[in-house]
């Protein structure tokens, strides 16, 4: 029951591939089995910008284009250079997409294939949406009231609009959210190594925020009532002399409730600003 | 069959585990009596509502605790089979309602009981089993499909007993293994007060010894060291020097884990 359409690995195709106007620039329509049940967008992979996307329609619609990024093959003369007088409209770039009980999921291996893929996915924004990317640009996703997680690597995720749930991370970018709504009961996740993150929320939000930065603040408007910091920890220690002194230690991490608490909402940066703003 | 023989029967009739013989006769008397007809029915609106709820997505635990539950449910039939005649309080509808009427005993009780020094045996039994669902609702909720529902299966094991090893097991699990990052982040946090406890301790610190060489997310590695750092668990100290030496780690990390082996001197 899998719907697999392989491009440049030569699969027979179930859904519509057509050509956009745009030089290089392809659409692929991929239809949710079941409208009526729970839909999920899985997507992995991929070396360009990603745009996820909530619209009106019922299908997921994965546009693409091939980018050119400098490397040895690429370069002039190199194995992947268009022939004089040609340009280049397709290859074996790997993308994947496949459809098994309501699930669309993209795999896209571009690292492979020598250009670099931005890809933009329209899915219906009741749409819970899965990304993780190791070699991405920027990750924007916009409009979907289903469950994200979000995963990137080397870039920013931006998420806005969002109306579920949020668990997203980045390793060396900025977390930047803005949700519209948040579920009453939904458990919240962001976090990055390097960057800030700032989330945007309702005012009315009821939840407890845990907030941890290593080397930076934390800002709000909203009226938080801190929690007391977990006890001082005394420590008896030697130092380098054998002498005997004292350590006191408090936990780094910070707890606090807006509206009368809530659900868990979790912000973690090492290098960076904890920003929560009030909408 | 006559209506005290066919009552304990109406719930064998609709889990249809009935003999062959017995569903004959079940259904001759329920022909010819009309109270035990609307029983049944009853009973039936029941079972029906219950197939209304949602599915869970089975896991492997899930199929392990059903058969759990079914074997609790035989046990109880087998020894219900063995008392003489049926009374009114056997049947469910009573059964249902005292056990509501329990539960509300219960949470009174509780309540009442909060704060002083010694409970009665009853508090600290009911205490227990408020444990044992705590324990049921983190387990299960760390085995969601959704990080969301796992991050809240985590928030949920601060609620158990530290002493608890079926809950500390699924969280060591879940720092090893969930392919989301903040999820592992959030139950390397939710290890600490595993650590406090007498029982569990020793477990616990090996599981943040193990995860570390493991992990590959900088933000998670920090969060191992850190805790490391605050246990003064030598057992780390060579992991921690290799981390230290390996160009290929993150300078932050890299750093972290020094001030983490001096502090460990």
């Amino acid at each position: 029951m899998i719907k697999r359409v392989g491009i440049g690995i030569g699969l027979a195709a179930l859904a519509a591939v057509q050509l956009g106007a745009q030089e290089g620039r392809q659409q692929i329509t991929m239809p949710f089995r079941d409208p009526s049940m729970p839909r999920k967008l899985i997507v992995e992979g991929g070396t360009g910008s990603l745009t996820i996307r909530g619209y009106q329609g019922q299908d997921a619609l994965i546009e693409y284009t091939g980018r050119e990024i400098p490397g040895a093959n690429n370069r002039r003369g190199g194995r992947n250079d268009p022939p004089d007088g040609m340009h280049r409209i397709g290859g074996s770039r790997g993308l994947d997409i496949t459809e098994e009980n309501n699930t669309v999921r993209v795999n896209s291996q571009g690292i492979f294939g020598g250009t670099a893929r931005d890809m933009v996915i329209q899915v219906p924004a009741q749409t819970s949406v899965n990304v993780k990317t190791m070699f991405g640009g920027i990750m924007t996703i916009e409009n979907i009231s289903g469950d994200i997680e979000a995963e990137n690597f080397n870039g920013q995720v931006t998420i806005n609009n969002a109306s579920g749930s949020v668990v997203a991370h980045s390793m060396n970018g900025k977390i930047l959210v803005s949700l519209d709504r948040v579920a009453a009961d939904k458990s919240m996740s962001f976090s990055t190594f390097n960057g800030d993150v700032d989330v945007t929320l309702p005012a009315d939000t009821k939840a407890r925020f845990k907030m941890r930065t290593d080397f930076g603040d934390i800002f709000t408007d909203f009226d938080v009532k801190m929690e007391a910091n977990a006890a001082p920890v005394v420590e008896e220690e030697k130092d380098r002399k054998g002498k005997s002194r004292r350590r006191v230690r408090v936990d780094g991490t910070q707890s606090g409730t807006i509206n009368g608490g809530g659900p868990e909402m979790q912000f973690t940066t090492f290098n960076g600003r904890i920003l929560i703003h009030k909408k | 069959m006559t209506c005290e023989q066919a009552k304990p029967r109406m719930t064998d009739y609709w889990s249809l585990t009935l003999g062959e013989a017995e569903q004959k006769e079940f259904s001759a008397h329920l022909a010819s009596c009309e109270a035990c007809r609307s029983e049944v029915s009853r009973v039936g609106a029941l079972w029906q509502s219950l197939d209304l709820l949602p599915l869970e997505e089975p896991s492997g635990k899930v199929r392990e605790r059903f058969y759990e539950m079914l074997g609790a449910y035989r046990q109880g039939l087998a020894s219900a089979e063995t008392q003489p005649a049926k009374r009114w309080w056997t049947m469910p509808a009573w059964q249902m309602a005292a056990a509501a009427a329990l539960l509300a005993v219960g949470l009174g009780a509780g309540y009442v009981a909060r704060g002083n020094g010694q409970p009665p045996a009853e508090v600290s039994q009911l205490r227990e089993e408020v444990a044992s669902m705590r324990q049921l609702v983190a387990l299960s909720l760390m085995q969601q499909q959704s990080a969301s529902e796992r991050l809240k299966g985590v928030s949920w094991s601060y609620q158990v007993e530290p002493s608890d090893t079926e809950v500390l097991n699924a969280l060591v699990t879940t720092v090893n293994h969930d392919p989301n990052v903040n999820v592992r982040l959030a139950a390397v946090d939710a290890l600490r007060p595993f650590t406090g406890s007498p029982a569990t301790h020793l477990a616990a610190r090996n599981a943040v010894v193990q995860a570390l060489p493991k992990e590959t997310a900088p933000i998670v590695q920090v969060a191992l060291i850190d805790f490391l750092a605050e246990l003064k668990e030598r057992n780390a100290a060579p992991e921690l020097r290799r981390l230290v030496s390996d160009p290929d780690i993150d300078s932050g990390v890299r750093k972290r884990a020094e001030w983490a082996l001096e502090r460990m001197q």
